[in-house]
């Protein structure tokens, strides 16, 4: 198994509070999969994402125990060179500016300028980016003319032009109309075909038992389940603990209690027809 | 074949004079405030007016013909001028001291009030002007290039090109802010008391929508390998018109002149 | 609360060297009150006076610009330049152009203030080149307030009011000099017309430019502060944190 990342029994309390708000976390990050993040708010991911990326407690400060690994490195030892193996977009698609440039295009080269890529590459690489988020026909806008979709994507773009090996992303949609969702995921969707090892943070259930392949649950900082997404998601008991389950999986559920031989829980809906269908087929004979 | 987006974004004046590179523009700007200095210091007329700073300003005026900005800078020069024209206008008639030249009924113009008028107005038209030429014919993307071309920490010249754009996007907020507040009731005409109050419903949410934002604004800097070490690549650069060792020469070589003029008054 | 900007590096280093497993060894040094004292073997009830003093000490230029600061400079430039804007739009006979420096200062000290305030008027003399010559004023007001802040100066009600006296006197004092000398008293602003008229009755151009300049000054800090405040209370403390004197404006539970 190759890891990428691993926490080994971490917990971090943000400054000023006593109750941590991650608890004795141990995760090993499997490279090439991709991980679904559920729990109610306030249980903890956001946070998660933060230490993850480094970002707690180095910018927010506070007290963490136990250790966070990348590739086997202290996520500490890395400094500014992380950026080039973690990328990392978060819900405010309007504050995921650099600020200082005039054109989309600048934009998006903005990290690879850090980096001192040569400036031939960063235009191959840019407009790759672009046409693969969808976003070259922007590429002379002004940054601050799009719409929060359109700002979204910009800012993925942003980070995937970067080529991290990790990819984080905190509940890219909640501020986005549906459509500007579909054009999130769809690039989401891009990521998974390449193989990138991505940690995704959403409250859209179905969205989650659609891309992932594994799903890790939180509630009030802790950890409380984790494994494949078809175990996870059918399992009713965390709807107890306050997780979101697919409407399909618990529809599902219900039609196995009232007798309807499904051979499995269906997650999604393209699941939950096939399945239902071949029950149906199954009674009428 | 199409042409890049690096080349999109460069920018090209055919220009000489509006072309210069940055640097040699500001070298322009300091050589004639020097000369402005030492202009201003010679007296001239029987009541000792620095009556040399006035043509002096038709070098701002030419500069901006020749960069083919006039229209442009004038419109710049007009708050300028306006400042000038009341320092003018309020040292002339209030400042006492020396012979009184003219009097029109309370009013009366001195000698002293008329020599500062003169020195202090034109010295800040012909200072702010040399300014206004510069800054009108460089863009702000230019200048900040031209900063860090110059060696100043990538930090400092993120802050300045960064200020010129929040400038903008807080301004267009505090518009949104302030008409969503009116909507709400909050009144913004009145006596002074009811309007310093509209301030705060706009102010308030403003600065702390900002603040809120540069949190995330460092997440989003460190995500883009802002604090990452070694050498970073520009891909918009500063061109050169050609002329700059022209411009050097010619705004140094009247520097020393001048100088050497002012000196050669002294002795004689 | 005692526990400055400063302490932060002071803390990490406390941690590191704290063996472990000690009974009874409170985790967070934040909250003073909850430290049981003298447990032996416990480095952080043994030097808590040792460590308030460090703190004193411990103010460094270099930390006060860290990434946040840099990011709270555009917004104070911003700030400054959109009050003015704001206070021209609805007629006050105020500029109200240091609230960003203000702020600034009271958040990240009095070198960031400086910066704010001198970037605010290289950047409106991009615009008009007479601003460039009360740079002085701007960088001044932002290092008084910076120090008031340090100082704790803004915690009771008479110390704020002194220190509104001290931020309009220093700002009327450094700018009387550039306006009289410079520009010979008047600016072309609604207030130096005031000036004009009272030099025009006879007053000394000090005296006149000292007293209409003097009452709106002090009305100006104090409609500036009281803006600040107002932000400053409603930020989170989490946020708070996290800026070189904030922790200055979180209060006790």
């Amino acid at each position: 198994m190759d890891i990428i990342m691993e926490c080994k029994n971490v917990t971090y309390s943000y400054p000023l509070t006593k109750k941590p708000a991650i608890k004795e976390l141990n995760l090993k990050l499997e490279r090439g999969k991709f991980y679904g993040v559920i729990g109610e708010n306030g249980s903890g991911k956001t946070t998660l994402c933060a230490v993850l990326r480094g970002f707690a407690p180095s910018f927010y400060k506070g007290e963490i125990e136990g250790e966070v690994l990348v590739e086997g490195k202290k996520i500490g030892e890395y400094g500014g060179e992380l950026a080039k193996k973690i990328g990392f977009v978060f819900q405010n698609p309007f504050t995921q500016i650099s600020g200082v440039k005039d054109t989309v295009f600048e934009e998006v080269a903005y990290g690879l300028e850090n980096f001192g890529v040569p400036a031939g590459e960063i235009e191959r690489r840019v407009i790759d980016v672009m046409r693969m988020t969808d976003i070259e026909h922007l590429a002379e806008k002004s940054p601050f003319e799009l719409s929060g979709g359109q700002m979204q994507r910009v800012a993925l773009a942003s980070v995937i032009v970067l080529e991290p090996d990790l990819l984080i992303i905190d509940e890219p949609t909640s501020q986005l109309d549906p459509e500007g969702t579909e054009s999130v995921f769809a690039i989401i969707q891009k990521m998974k075909e390449k193989h990138k090892t991505i940690v995704l943070v959403e409250h859209k259930i179905d969205l989650i038992a659609e891309y992932a392949d594994e799903v890790l649950v939180f509630k009030d900082g802790a950890m409380i389940a984790s494994g494949d997404k078809k175990e996870i998601l059918s399992d009713m008991s965390l709807l107890e603990q306050g997780a979101a389950l697919p409407q399909v999986a618990i529809l599902g559920r219900k039609l196995q209690e009232k007798g309807l031989p499904l051979s499995t829980i269906p997650v999604t809906e393209k699941q939950a027809v096939e399945v239902i269908a071949e029950a149906l087929k199954e009674r009428k004979r | 074949m199409e042409k890049s987006y690096i080349e999109k974004i460069q920018i090209h004046k055919t220009n000489k004079v509006a072309g210069l590179h940055p640097a040699t523009k500001f070298l322009v700007v300091i050589m004639y405030t020097i000369c402005t200095f030492v202009l201003s210091s010679v007296s001239l007329t029987k009541i000792d007016l620095p009556l040399l700073a006035i043509p002096w300003f038709l070098v701002v005026l030419l500069l901006c013909a020749a960069s083919g900005a006039l229209k442009k800078c004038l419109k710049a020069l007009k708050a300028v001028v306006f400042i000038a024209l009341i320092i003018f206008v309020v040292q002339t008639f209030l400042v006492p001291g020396g012979e009184v030249l003219v009097r029109f009924g309370i009013l009366r113009i001195c000698e002293k009030g008329l020599r500062t008028a003169v020195s202090l107005s034109f010295m800040i038209l012909d200072i702010a002007g040399i300014f206004v030429w510069l800054f009108q014919t460089t863009e702000n993307k230019e200048i900040s290039r031209a900063l860090e071309e110059s060696g100043m920490n990538y930090k400092a010249a993120y802050v300045f090109t960064s200020t010129l754009q929040m400038i903008n996007i807080l301004s267009d907020n505090s518009k949104t802010i302030m008409n969503a507040q009116r909507a709400r009731g909050v009144e913004t005409e009145g006596n002074m008391f009811i309007r310093a109050k509209a301030f705060f419903p706009t102010l308030v949410p403003l600065v702390l929508g900002a603040v809120m934002g540069s949190e995330e604004r460092v997440l989003t800097l460190e995500a883009r390998g802002f604090s990452m070490q070694g050498e970073k690549t520009h891909l918009f650069n500063l061109e050169k018109s050609g002329a700059e060792g022209t411009f050097k020469a010619v705004s140094i070589l009247i520097t020393v002149l001048v100088v050497v003029g002012r000196i050669a008054l002294w002795i004689l | 609360m005692p526990g400055g900007a400063g302490n932060e590096t002071v803390k990490h280093f406390i941690k590191e060297e704290m063996p472990k497993g000690i009974p009874g060894c409170p985790k967070n040094v934040d909250k003073k009150e909850e430290i049981p004292k003298g447990i032996p073997g416990c480095p952080k009830c043994v030097d808590k006076k040792e460590e308030m003093r460090m703190e004193k000490k411990k103010y460094s230029i270099k930390e006060d610009f860290s990434m946040l600061a840099l990011l709270i400079i555009p917004v104070g430039v911003a700030v400054n330049f959109v009050g003015g804007q704001l206070a021209s739009l609805l007629k006050l006979p105020m500029y109200l152009d240091t609230i960003g420096t203000i702020f600034a200062s009271m958040l990240c000290g009095p070198w960031v203030g400086a910066v704010t305030g001198a970037l605010t008027n290289i950047v409106t003399g991009i615009a008009n080149p007479v601003n460039f010559a009360f740079i002085p004023v701007n960088v001044l007001a932002g290092l008084v307030t910076g120090f008031l802040a340090r100082g704790k100066m803004f915690s009771v009600w008479w110390k704020w009011i002194l220190s509104m006296l001290i931020m309009a006197v220093v700002s009327i004092v450094s700018s009387a000099p550039i306006v009289v000398l410079v520009y010979g008293g008047v600016t072309g602003s609604g207030t130096s017309l005031i000036t004009a008229a009272a030099m025009a009755a006879g007053a000394n151009i000090w005296a006149a430019f000292f007293g209409t300049e003097g009452i709106f000054t002090v009305l100006d800090r104090i409609i500036s502060f009281l803006i600040c405040w107002a932000v400053i209370k409603v930020i989170p403390a989490r946020t708070l944190v996290k800026f070189g004197c904030g922790s200055n404006y979180i209060k006790e539970k």
